[in-house]
């Protein structure tokens, strides 16, 4: 089923990407459509953002639901047309870096959206606005893992045979964990593949899913792994009994961007969405109900809340943002090494 | 056969008019699959003759590099063995479980009969992944099966159910078995109970019965049946990855990976046909060698 | 051959009593036929002969072997079927061949007794066809082979004849009958068509409701039934509910009173007059005791029935066609005619036994 709905849906891209500039009636400037995620997030933008901060203004928000490749996919595909069917396009920094190469997004400045002087310097980019961001960190099990790891190499300490767990769809990012702990980095991923297929003889575990990991995690099946600490958040509220830790070659950061694409209709009502989705509020509601830290300076968390979600000031020091141009002429690399070797 | 005799014993030209005005009735069917089947596949074809860049999705291009380099990998080469023998493998123990309980449905007279439908079909009614979640709360290691086994102390460690090829087969059975059972039932349905009584009448054990009468005459709906779950088999997905986990590889998932995470649409596309020319071939070669066999007309 | 007898044979489906506590016994050689309407447990009765029904209770025997808990495909007995249930896949010579292949008989063995077989029911020539690609006589025939050539100890005909018409059904009952008799064939036959119980029959077994009216020869049977039921179940038959007014007098529910000539103790609770049709005569004119105006004349061919009102009560008369110059011919209805018949033509019966 689940490969049935992909596979149409990629359909749909291809069949636009043969037919370009196919016009999709849409009535009024004041509405804004939104390429997002579903699920929590959707909810979550809907809530915090569309009714409190935009319907008063007189702007109606649509949301085009759809995981983040067809929507990629959607957005390279209507590049040459001259109306597109996204106002705001929502992407992980990686994805967001792929198709802006493309020159498919509108430049950002705080004349359109005033609120990007509030944003962390660290995390601006020239064409998007982050919304949120986490980190990848190790999650161990504190009842079962006494001495806290320290570094990415200690998920490699033999006394964790078959005890580290992995989620198949973070397959990149377990990449540069393995980079990470061989002395590599985010702009060289090679030293990964001998320290993977340590990890392979050490019987590490392989999860589907997010979700069967957090499963394995809950029946202790596996005690660590590499996590996003936003996740990590989330099952501890979950009741799983998890710490986190930042290793001391760094944490490699992951922001969710938003854009407007150049042949947006209501460019005016994308880069007002943007400018909302950067208001403290709704960021801090953000950081309670998913875990997710804010990017602007202004939206400051409850202590208790700040202390599970968010980076230390060292901590923050050793953010790694990834090279997203090698990460992305890398990545049939990466996908082949992660499906034919490590996991094969 | 009927029609054929139909045809053949009745004179006269309306015979020949009838089937003019009738070809309008598949019209709708035919724009249907024309459209939304070959049409899209075509579409699949091209991009498969493409060429993968990173940045800018695919290059056109018109070279069969991507079949070439997939035929010769050899992961690829174990992972459509994997998906071949998997297929087979269930389809035969489907068929092997199908065949008693579908003689017992196709034979069933009494009132029940349409409540016993219904009920093979309900595993139907609850989709791929929903289904797959309940096998994963029995197969995990505090799961069902294990808590059972743990507390009657049968074993004293947890099983490793969760991600084998066996929980895989369990899986994928329990989803095609309702495809086998009726339609295997709806032939046997047809065979008459006479037959069976001519042939005991006649000698013949319940076995040789069974051998020599029921087997032969339900030979069309074992050929449709398997053939039917054969193709389910060798496209499983959500069974294969939510069962056998991600190291076990079929070829759906394989595929997906290509192009939800590859981005890699010419090489998805290249193995999607490839999955399609091995499953049709071996359904052609395993029907004809069917018919040949049992005579199915 | 064998003989067969049953021996209280009941079956019970849930709270129905199929067959109650039937007795009968068969010598080798006879051809009984079970006779009557649908449901009167003859085809019950047929199937654990067969083996194919467990009785709820009673004994089958063949000679003197109790075959009561013998599952079907050790009883060796012959049957032909309604359907025929021909194996669509096998071709006639095929389906002759069957029973010999369950017996172990192999090669050139069964092929010459599957030869024979066919050439008694003069198939030979389409001993490679398909049933399908066989007309519904040369599918019975086949049969008939299939049923013969394992030399059943008992050969069993479940309405064999129903699936033919009329033409055919008149022929096929002859042949199957002669081939009875020359191969001395113990044999039982289902049927609720009398004409072929009469024609074909050894002796006759009425039932109803599972349970047996009478036994007797053809003969016994039409012309001294029992009850009012066997008499018309058997043959056309005049039947007027009444009482007997003494010893030479009956008198119908409708008023009617008829002279009658049967010894008072022939019939205690005799209360049905049972006349056929045929031992009526029938005159143009209203003389007599008994006339009235005709309802009904319908013509067929060598015979003619009339309808014929006297008093509160219809008489249904069937005479030789007339020829066209006897004054007879001539009659029409609402035309007053008169009725007669032989004093020791009617029966008294009672209305159930």
């Amino acid at each position: 089923m689940i490969s049935r709905r992909h596979l149409l849906s990629a359909g749909a891209g291809a069949a636009t990407m043969l037919v370009p500039g196919v016009p999709i009636a849409r009535a009024e400037s004041s509405q804004v459509v939104v390429g997002t995620w579903g699920g929590d997030y959707g909810q979550l933008l809907s809530d915090l953002i569309d009714k409190p901060l935009l319907a008063p203004k007189g702007v109606e928000v649509l949301q085009d639901v759809a995981n983040a490749d067809p929507r990629k996919t959607k957005l390279l595909a209507e590049r040459q047309s001259r109306r597109g069917s996204m106002d705001v396009a929502c992407l992980s920094d990686t994805d967001h870096y792929v198709v802006a190469t493309t020159n498919v997004f509108e430049a950002v400045d705080a004349a359109k959206i005033p609120r990007l002087d509030k944003v962390f310097p660290e995390l601006r980019t020239d064409t998007a606005i982050p919304h949120i961001y986490s980190a990848l960190v190790i999650l161990y099990n504190e009842n079962q893992v006494k001495t806290p790891p320290t570094s990415w190499a200690d998920l490699w300490d033999p006394k964790w045979r078959g005890r580290v767990g992995l989620a198949d769809i973070l397959y990149s990012w377990n990449t540069l964990a393995a980079a990470l702990a061989n002395g590599g980095g985010v702009s060289n991923l090679d030293p990964a593949e001998q320290k993977l297929m340590e990890l392979r003889s050490l019987d590490a575990k392989i999860y589907p899913s997010n979700e069967a990991l957090a499963a394995g995690l809950k029946s202790e099946e596996v005690w660590l792994t590499a996590m996003w600490l936003a996740r990590g958040f989330m099952w501890k509220k979950a009741g799983i009994p998890l710490s986190h830790v930042v290793p001391k070659e760094g944490a490699a950061s992951i922001v969710f961007e938003a854009s407007v694409p150049r042949n947006a209709r209501n460019k005016d009502g994308g880069f007002a969405y943007l400018d909302a989705m950067l208001d403290a509020k709704a960021q801090i509601a953000f950081a309670d109900k998913m875990g997710y830290v804010p990017t602007v300076s202004d939206a400051v968390l409850p202590e208790d809340l700040a202390k599970q979600v968010s980076l230390s000031e060292a901590d923050r020091a050793r953010l790694l943002k990834p090279d997203y141009k090698y990460q992305s002429e890398r990545s049939q690399r990466t996908l082949d090494f992660w499906n034919k070797q490590f996991k094969g | 056969m009927t029609f054929a005799d139909t045809h053949r014993d009745t004179k006269g030209a309306n015979v020949k008019s009838a089937p003019s005005g009738m070809a309008l009735l598949v019209l709708p069917a035919c724009l249907l699959v024309l459209g939304l089947l070959i049409g899209p596949m075509l579409l699949m074809f091209r991009i498969s003759l493409n060429r993968f860049s990173p940045t800018q999705l695919m290059i056109e291009a018109f070279s069969f590099e991507n079949y070439a380099r997939a035929a010769a990998d050899p992961y690829y080469q174990e992972v459509i063995l994997t998906t071949l023998g998997m297929a087979l493998l269930c389809t035969a123990l489907t068929l092997i479980i199908a065949f008693p309980a579908a003689y017992w449905v196709g034979r069933l007279q009494s009132s029940w009969k349409s409540l016993v439908v219904i009920a093979t079909l309900f595993p139907l009614v609850v989709g791929n992944v929903v289904r797959s979640a309940g096998w994963m709360a029995l197969f995990t290691r505090d799961g069902l099966i294990n808590a059972v086994l743990l507390k009657v102390h049968v074993i004293s460690e947890p099983l490793t159910l969760m991600y084998t090829p066996k929980a895989v087969v369990f899986g994928i059975i329990a989803v095609v078995l309702p495809y086998m059972i009726l339609t295997i039932a709806s032939v046997i349905e047809s065979i008459p109970r006479d037959l069976e009584d001519a042939a005991a009448n006649l000698g013949a054990s319940a076995l040789q019965t069974f051998w020599r009468v029921i087997l032969p005459l339900s030979a069309p709906g074992v050929a449709a049946g398997s053939i039917l779950v054969f193709v389910l088999c060798m496209n499983t997905y959500a069974t294969a990855v939510l069962l056998g986990g991600p190291r076990f590889k079929m070829m759906a998932p394989a595929i997906f990976d290509q192009f939800v995470r590859g981005n890699n649409w010419p090489m998805g596309a290249a193995l999607a046909f490839m999955l399609l020319a091995l499953t049709m071939s071996f359904t052609i070669v395993g029907s004809i060698a069917f018919a040949r066999r049992y005579r199915v007309r | 051959m064998a003989s067969l007898s049953i021996d209280n044979l009941t079956k019970r489906f849930g709270a129905s009593l199929a067959v109650d506590g039937l007795n009968l016994a068969v010598q080798e050689g006879e051809l009984v036929a079970l006779l009557g309407p649908s449901g009167c447990g003859k085809t019950t009765t047929l199937r654990m002969v067969a083996g194919f029904l467990p009785p709820t209770s009673g004994r089958v025997l063949f000679d003197s072997e109790d075959v009561t808990n013998l599952p079907a495909h050790k009883r060796a007995t012959g049957m032909v079927f309604q359907s025929y249930a021909l194996f669509p896949h096998m071709t006639a010579a095929q389906n002759v061949g069957f029973g010999l292949e369950m017996r172990g008989v192999g090669g050139a063995e069964r092929q010459a007794k599957v030869e024979e077989a066919l050439k008694l029911v003069r198939l030979s020539h389409l001993a490679g066809r398909l049933p399908r690609e066989l007309s519904g006589g040369q599918q019975q025939r086949v049969a008939l082979a299939r049923a013969l050539v394992i030399n059943p100890k008992l050969f069993l005909l479940d309405e064999p004849l129903s699936n033919l018409d009329a033409k055919l059904r008149a022929e096929v009952r002859i042949e199957i009958r002669a081939l009875q008799q020359r191969l001395g064939l113990t044999t039982l036959l289902v049927t609720h068509d009398r004409e072929e119980a009469l024609t074909m029959a050894d002796r006759l077994v009425v039932m109803e409701g599972g349970r047996v009216r009478q036994v007797g020869s053809p003969r016994e049977l039409y012309d001294e039934p029992q009850d009012a039921f066997v008499a018309d179940f058997v043959g056309r038959c005049n039947i007027l509910l009444g009482r007997r007014e003494n010893e030479i007098q009956f008198r119908t529910a409708g008023g009617l009173v008829l002279t009658v000539d049967i010894a008072p103790n022939e019939s205690k609770n005799a209360n049905a007059f049972a006349l056929r049709p045929e031992r009526i005569s029938i005159r143009p004119g209203a003389e007599g005791d008994l006339h009235g105006p005709l309802q009904a004349v319908t013509y067929l061919g060598p015979q003619t029935e009339y309808h014929v009102r006297v008093g509160d009560e219809v008489f249904v008369v069937v005479q030789q066609t007339p020829g066209a110059d006897e004054p007879l011919a001539s009659v029409r209805p609402q035309d007053q005619v008169s009725l007669r018949w032989d004093r020791k033509a009617p029966r008294l019966v009672p209305q159930t036994s």
